[in-house]
């Protein structure tokens, strides 16, 4: 063990202990899971991600120590001295490709769900943040705009504070994709269009163009909890309870219904 | 496209999700303790007994470095007695054989008793309970817990499997073993057709079908059957709910709603 050692384990903090390595890992993968499996952006867990990040950041540094190490001795003390460093090594960068490869695939599942319902969060996001006249007397004073262009709907998010449920890199990355897409449908057929129809969020007719994640889909769930009754109609309009699940039950259930649930840890998604 | 994969995670996922799980090897050679990414691997020393994620074992195992010893499960006794349970028993005609106990649910031997889920706690503060493939289902115990029927784990097909492939060499009579498994996996397969007929029930807000027993991979297969009929079932009954939710609210803003009448209509789930 050398002073590089000792410090980086000083650096490690109080936080990241062998323990919760293994429980982070845990609720990183089940995370993934329950991502890959609904139609909606899931609120980002951004204290499990930095702590991951750290310690991967740190497997990187121990790695390249490792490969350093074997580098610079010679070939036959390396062997004599640590037969398993190729083994460890092997191990050490399996064990990284496989968490890499979690976190890769649990960025690139809530950036494809960001592009497909791009307007929706910006609609979601703009309309927490902000009081609703303001907006109002903003969406008629552009409607009277002459020079209306699909850019002018795409809400300002750039002074929100809570992003919910994006990161802030996915909130940013979704203002410049939206942006560059409402330029890009200008300037290839929406500016033929009369002015009154180049809004993207158009709700003319009653039937809005903001196109959101289905959240009726069913998911299958693992009760965790003891005992974890189906809500009928979502959080927000509960009309009361439907079927109950028990203590380590899989159930094909809407999402609405378990969502409380999920949140509470109490079911888990397969 | 940011990500071409479906909705769920996809074959090649589960069988990546079951390589975590904790399997029993004997080493043949030192190896001092790790600290992954995953949690501490505990140092080898042959000819103790260590406890490893499927994945790393598999590695050791293919590099002569250790012997796999087959979970509790994966004996031809035991698979033999789950079959008979899934294809003879009254009680499993149309439902699979139950699942191992999370920590703090009753054994199926005393269905009296009340589960106590025991939540460990999260750096952030929230609850968390330990599920597959975080528990160990299919490591190889000793313990007194034999008391408990042989049952079949979360990930069985894709162990199954992979021990056949990568240690059969490991195994108790490999063929009858492979043979086994093929035959529950026929046996449950027909069952999860069979259930097509009570989709109808989870196309309703608060309504579900139970899967109790399922496997993963058994999951992945029927996600995109399940999910799709249920979608189109809901998208045709949606004039009907609408109706009904109408009729509720305005129930409830009268004081006539007791939250329970919608119950027996959703009582249709298939019985597991």
């Amino acid at each position: 063990m050398d002073i590089d050692d000792i410090l980086a384990s000083v650096d490690r903090g109080p936080g990241a202990s062998l323990e919760s390595a293994a429980l982070d890992h845990q609720l990183l993968t089940r995370f993934w899971v329950a991502e890959r499996a609904v139609s909606e952006v899931l609120p980002w867990p951004a204290p499990l991600m930095e702590r991951i990040m750290d310690r991967m950041r740190i497997q990187i540094e121990t790695i390249e120590d490792l490969a350093a190490s074997s580098d610079t001795t010679l070939p036959t003390t390396a062997n004599t001295h640590n037969p398993n460093l190729n083994l460890r090594l092997s191990i050490l960068q399996t064990d990284l490709a496989r968490s890499q490869y979690i976190v890769r695939s649990l960025l690139r599942a809530r950036l494809a769900k960001i592009t497909k319902y791009s307007m929706h969060y910006l609609v979601l996001l703009a309309s927490r943040n902000k009081n609703s006249l303001a907006s109002q007397t903003q969406s008629t004073a552009s409607s009277q705009n002459p020079n209306q262009q699909p850019e002018d709907s795409v809400p300002d998010i750039s002074g929100l504070t809570d992003l919910a449920p994006l990161s802030e890199p996915e909130s940013s990355f979704l203002h410049a994709h939206q942006t560059l897409l409402a330029g890009h449908y200008a300037g290839s057929f929406m500016g033929a269009f009369p002015r009154q129809l180049r809004r993207l969020d158009d709700n003319a007719g009653g039937t809005s163009m903001i196109q959101g994640p289905e959240l009726r889909e069913v998911v299958f769930v693992r009760c965790l909890g003891a005992e974890v009754p189906v809500v009928v109609g979502g959080e927000e309009e509960q009309y009361g309870t439907g079927v109950t699940m028990r203590m380590g039950d899989v159930w094909v259930v809407r999402w609405e219904g378990v969502k409380g649930a999920w949140g509470r840890g109490e079911v888990e998604l397969l | 496209m940011a990500f071409p994969l479906p909705r769920g995670v996809t074959a090649s996922e589960i069988a990546f999700l079951a390589e975590m799980e904790t399997v029993t090897i004997v080493p043949r050679q030192r190896l001092d303790g790790l600290e992954l990414l995953g949690g501490p691997v505990e140092p080898l020393l042959p000819p103790r007994r260590a406890s490893l994620p499927l994945w790393l074992a598999l590695l050791l195992k293919r590099q002569r470095r250790a012997n796999i010893i087959p979970p509790t499960w994966l004996h031809p006794e035991p698979l033999a007695l789950i079959l008979e349970v899934e294809s003879q028993h009254q009680d499993y005609k149309n439902a699979f054989s139950p699942p191992p106990p999370l920590p703090g649910q009753p054994s199926i031997l005393d269905r009296d008793a009340l589960p106590s889920a025991r939540p460990q706690y999260t750096p952030d503060g929230n609850r968390y309970y330990a599920a597959p493939p975080f528990l160990p289902q299919n490591t190889a115990q000793t313990m007194a817990s034999s008391r408990d029927p042989p049952s079949l784990p979360f990930h069985w097909v894709e162990v199954g499997n992979l021990l056949l492939d990568a240690a059969s060499d490991d195994l108790v009579d490999p063929d009858q073993i492979r043979r086994l498994l093929k035959d529950l996996r026929e046996v449950r397969m027909a069952k999860m057709r069979s259930g097509v007929d009570v989709l109808d029930a989870a196309a309703t807000g608060g309504g579900g079908i139970a899967l109790t027993g399922v496997g993963s991979m058994e999951l992945g297969e029927e996600r995109g059957f399940v999910t799709g009929v249920v979608d189109g079932l809901r998208r045709i009954g949606s004039s009907k709910e609408q109706a009904r939710r109408e009729q509720m609210a305005e129930q409830r803003a009268n004081g006539g709603y007791d939250g329970t009448q919608e119950d027996d209509e959703e009582e249709d789930y298939m019985e597991f």
